[in-house]
């Protein structure tokens, strides 16, 4: 039974900025800095793609910052609208039935009324390895995936907290902007690729050109100055997206203490978790930060390349609440 | 220029009313649905039980004083009219239902069938069910209360006709509830 004399704290304090974060106002910066992520990649990709113009075709200029800002509103498209559907093919996620998987049903739609939001769709990955993770754009569209493992590892408050933390990805919007940064990574990679491309390509007819009428040393500057930002522009990129989801996990589990009014469920949870001995789960690197932990273990840190806060801190945190 | 002034603070003042008033409103209907989320669970408990009893009497046929206390909660539960009521009827089926569960533990052969044991994991998934709803409706009753008895919402309850909601109390018997395994 759920200890509801238990009082939680409806605030939390952010371990990155010290600020206090009242829960339930975590969704409105969520959702602003979607829209500010989706303004500031538009504006990177067509900065890059004005700065290619300058080097290979200053007359196409329009062209190649149309090309790029196309590029960026696409990913985020994809992002928004079929950024579950990717993530549920990637990790072979099968749809849940009421029949095979009914404690997990029960509790999904038991927990989703303490949360207030709308039973997520529910997937299972048939792995032996406990994890879940949390998909979708907003509460309405809420994806929760958890793998067979999981199921069997945890009793019935456990799987409770769980679910709680990944319905705190769902209520938060958490899933909305790790989708849109996934989207970023992807966006700015795939453009890296294609001038990358294009300057091999581009060098060629650069140098056959020969004679140097529209080379000068300001276009070598701008030359070396875009070769730059290709190559930091992803790296930055990936050390975001990990700050950004290693933070997160912090508010999800406060979160979902809040929703279940029992952080020891979450606590036991995370404990069960890290004495898993087996074979960790595989899925593609892409989705690891996504994860309730992660499979690697080393990733569960906290240095900056980590994805998740070291499973210790989490559960100490969950014990003082 | 005096009327415009008069006129604008009037408006002003309008505009405030009307926020405060959907606030209200809003949280009225919250802490309404959230009741009914209840509700709704508590009409699929009550579905559960005539398989529950069937089942559990194929097994257990003589402990009637059980089955008696199952079905007169059962109709406390149909017969109740108001929030209270449903609320003293769900909790006399809590305890019910609690006894009728423990039977398994003295038959082995119950404990085993497998139709028991989906109800069981079914009676368990919405006794959780109503837990959670229950939660949540008390935070929206909190919620309202906190909106209609402070400044500026007290102002507009009065008027508006709008009183403090009771919670919803969790019986001691339901608290220590056995924790149902379904592995």
């Amino acid at each position: 039974m759920k200890a509801e004399s238990v009082r939680i704290p409806e605030a939390i304090t952010d371990v990155v900025t010290g600020r206090k974060i009242s829960l339930l106002d975590w969704k409105a910066t969520n959702q602003r800095a979607s829209i500010l992520l989706v303004v500031f990649l538009v504006g990177l990709l067509a900065s890059i793609g004005y700065l290619v113009a300058q080097v290979f075709e200053p007359g196409a200029a329009l062209f190649f910052v149309g090309f790029a800002s196309l590029l960026a509103l696409s990913q985020s498209a994809v992002a928004f609208w079929a950024g579950d559907r990717v993530v549920l093919v990637a990790s072979g996620a099968r749809p849940a039935n009421r029949d095979e998987h009914r404690y997990l049903v029960n509790i999904t739609e038991a927990v989703s009324i303490g949360a207030g939001v709308p039973r997520p769709k529910l997937y299972v990955i048939d792995s032996e390895a406990p994890n879940a993770f949390a998909t979708g754009r907003d509460p309405n569209h809420g994806v929760v995936v958890v793998t067979t493992g999981l199921i069997a590892l945890l009793d019935r408050q456990e799987l409770e907290g769980v679910i709680a933390h990944e319905l705190a990805h769902v209520k938060n919007y958490d899933i909305l902007l790790m989708s849109l940064l996934a989207a970023t990574v992807g966006a700015i990679v795939l453009l890296r690729d294609i001038v990358f491309r294009s300057m091999r390509f581009g060098g060629r007819r650069y140098r056959s050109a020969g004679g140097g009428s529209r080379g000068g040393k300001s276009q070598m500057v701008v030359f070396v100055l875009l070769a730059l930002l290709m190559i930091l522009a992803p790296v930055l990129a990936v050390a975001l997206r990990m700050a950004v989801s290693r933070r997160r996990e912090y508010l999800a589990d406060a979160t979902g203490a809040y929703i279940t009014r029992n952080p020891e469920g979450l606590a036991r949870a995370l404990e069960k978790l890290l004495e898993y001995r087996g074979a960790p789960l595989a899925v593609s690197e892409g989705l690891r930060h996504m994860l309730f932990v992660n499979p690697v273990r080393a990733l569960n840190a906290a240095n900056i390349f980590a994805t998740h806060p070291p499973l210790e801190d989490r559960i100490d945190r969950l014990r003082r609440m | 220029m005096t009327t415009i002034i008069i006129l604008a603070i009037l408006a002003g003042i309008a505009v405030f009313a009307i926020g405060i008033f959907n606030r209200i409103v809003t949280l009225e209907n919250r802490f309404e649905n959230a009741w009914s989320q209840i509700d709704v669970q508590l009409k699929r408990r009550g579905d559960l039980i005539p398989n529950l009893v069937e089942t559990v009497q194929g097994y257990a046929s003589h402990e009637k004083e059980v089955f008696e206390q199952v079905a007169r909660s059962r109709q406390a539960m149909l017969s109740a009219g108001s929030v209270p009521e449903s609320a003293e009827a769900a909790n006399m089926m809590t305890a019910a239902l609690g006894r009728l569960l423990a039977l398994s533990e003295s038959y082995p052969d119950l404990k085993a069938n497998e139709n028991f044991r989906v109800l069981q994991e079914e009676l368990a998934g919405i006794e959780s069910k109503i837990a959670y709803a229950r939660q949540f409706y008390n935070d929206a009753v909190l919620q309202y209360n906190n909106a209609i008895e402070t400044i500026p919402g007290v102002l507009l309850a009065g008027p508006m006709n709008k009183k403090e909601q009771v919670f919803l109390e969790i019986p001691e018997t339901e608290r220590q509830a056995p924790q149902v395994s379904f592995s």
